[in-house]
């Protein structure tokens, strides 16, 4: 079973607890940060360049965090915010159609199967706000009201993202799965 | 409760790790910002010392061009007090001369 | 002859003058016309020296004159109407002239005219130390005291210089005291 990646980084705080420094910290969570901004931008080294700022952002205002819990918060917020920014200001993240793409060819990891990656790319293809209200539920498991705290918008708007991309990438994997029948 | 889609869901989207330099890159980074800040700090520093040497030398160069024009001033004044005394003297030296010499 | 005469009100103490002037002038300033007060200590004097040419032969001469003096009072009344002072303002004055360091060198005066002059020197170590004029008529009182080493001809002779009028001797008098002269030869 697989588990999500708030487990994880308990699950590691639990069996390694050490003094909060920045580099401790970072060690912690730059799984975290990195995925965030991998998952939304399907670029590596755009995501480790988001997952750079976002660090150094933290390290400058790091003797003002009170908890690991702020930080992870705080880290997850700032990660959303910095990879929509990245994308807008690239100005280059096309919506991709399913249908247009004949092999995803970004994520190059071995243990994947073709649904993960057919599922990231469909995600992949959503909006930006919705984009990054489903990667915030499902990578890091946080709740509808810590989603809307995080991205600053009402939580009838996440919960309203979430219905709709659900609906929006089940028809699309399930009319996917039917032409692969 | 997650239904199996959304299970699938997790899985997919479940955490990734960055190139095995990343942490390397943002420590040293950290360690250029705050050099960067330190020499920004210093930078403001002189700058603000710099400032304040200004205004004290303008200040100082001002008072003492006030100073030089109070004085200047002052003295003209002095002078135009003096020329009245010595006309005002000489005018009345000459008078009594005048009187003594036509006795 | 009337000046321009502003009035100028002498800012530091009169500590430098060698006679001292009575209290009562004070009041004669609401009565006057025109009124003239200048009180110009050492100090000033050399301030007021730094400004005059040494290029200008007037004012560089008028420099070497004043260089050593230590103070120039002057006060002078002129009334519309005649004796708005009294004597007894004047003879206060005399009084501190009487002193044994001051002599009496010209001494002129017209009963008729209600005019009199005086030109006093102050004397010490067989050096001029001081001047005083004191002029009185029915209708003005100018009063002077110059502090330091001055001859009154010095003074008398800047007529016609820097603004200074000459005031000319007219040709009977100087006919006659020219033959005067020869006479006595």
């Amino acid at each position: 079973m697989t588990k999500t990646g708030q487990e994880i980084g308990e699950q590691q705080r639990v069996d390694n607890p050490e003094p909060r420094t920045f580099a401790s910290v970072l060690r912690s969570h730059q799984s975290m940060v990195f995925s965030i901004a991998y998952h939304f931008l399907r670029d590596r080294p755009a995501a480790e360049e988001v997952a750079q700022d976002v660090f150094l952002q933290l390290h400058k205002r790091f003797e003002e965090f009170e908890s690991d819990a702020h930080i992870a918060f705080w880290l997850r917020k700032v990660a959303g915010h910095r990879s929509i920014d990245y994308v807008r200001k690239r100005k280059s993240q096309a919506a991709v159609d399913i249908d247009d793409v004949p092999v995803p060819s970004v994520d190059g990891e071995p243990e994947d199967h073709f649904l993960n990656r057919r599922l990231r790319l469909l995600i992949g293809s959503l909006p930006e706000k919705p984009r990054m209200v489903m990667i915030l539920r499902y990578q890091e498991d946080m709740r509808p009201e810590e989603i809307a705290s995080a991205m600053d918008m009402p939580v009838r708007t996440v919960k309203s993202h979430l219905q709709r991309s659900l609906a929006m990438l089940r028809e699309k994997i399930d009319r996917s799965m039917g032409d692969v029948r | 409760m997650m239904d199996d889609f959304e299970k699938q869901l997790q899985e997919a989207l479940s955490r990734k790790e960055p190139s095995p330099f990343f942490e390397a890159r943002v420590l040293g980074a950290v360690k250029r910002q705050a050099r960067e800040r330190r020499a920004s700090m210093r930078m403001w520093w002189a700058t603000a010392v710099a400032a304040v040497l200004i205004v004290v030398a303008v200040s100082v160069w001002q008072h003492q061009r006030n100073e030089q024009a109070r004085e200047e001033a002052t003295g003209r004044e002095a002078k135009a007090r003096l020329e009245l005394a010595l006309k005002i003297t000489s005018v009345k030296l000459q008078k009594i001369s005048q009187k003594v010499e036509g006795i | 002859m009337k000046f321009a005469i502003p009035v100028l009100l002498g800012i530091l103490p009169l500590a430098g003058q060698d006679i001292k002037m009575p209290a009562n002038l004070d009041r004669l300033e609401a009565k006057a016309s025109e009124v003239v007060n200048v009180q110009l200590d050492g100090a000033l004097i050399q301030l007021a020296s730094r400004f005059l040419s040494d290029k200008d032969p007037d004012e560089a001469n008028v420099k070497r004159l004043v260089g050593g003096l230590k103070g120039i009072y002057v006060k002078s009344f002129e009334f519309d109407e005649r004796d708005q002072y009294n004597k007894s303002d004047v003879e206060e004055l005399r009084a501190q002239l009487r002193a044994p360091a001051w002599a009496r060198i010209v001494g002129a005066s017209s009963k008729k005219k209600g005019e009199n002059s005086e030109v006093y020197l102050k004397t010490e170590g067989g050096q001029i130390t001081g001047l005083a004029v004191i002029v009185t008529d029915p209708k003005e009182l100018t009063i002077i005291n110059i502090v330091g080493s001055i001859r009154p001809e010095d003074i008398r002779d800047l007529g016609g210089h820097m603004g200074i009028p000459k005031i000319d001797i007219g040709p009977d008098k100087k006919d006659k005291k020219d033959k005067d002269k020869e006479d006595d030869k």
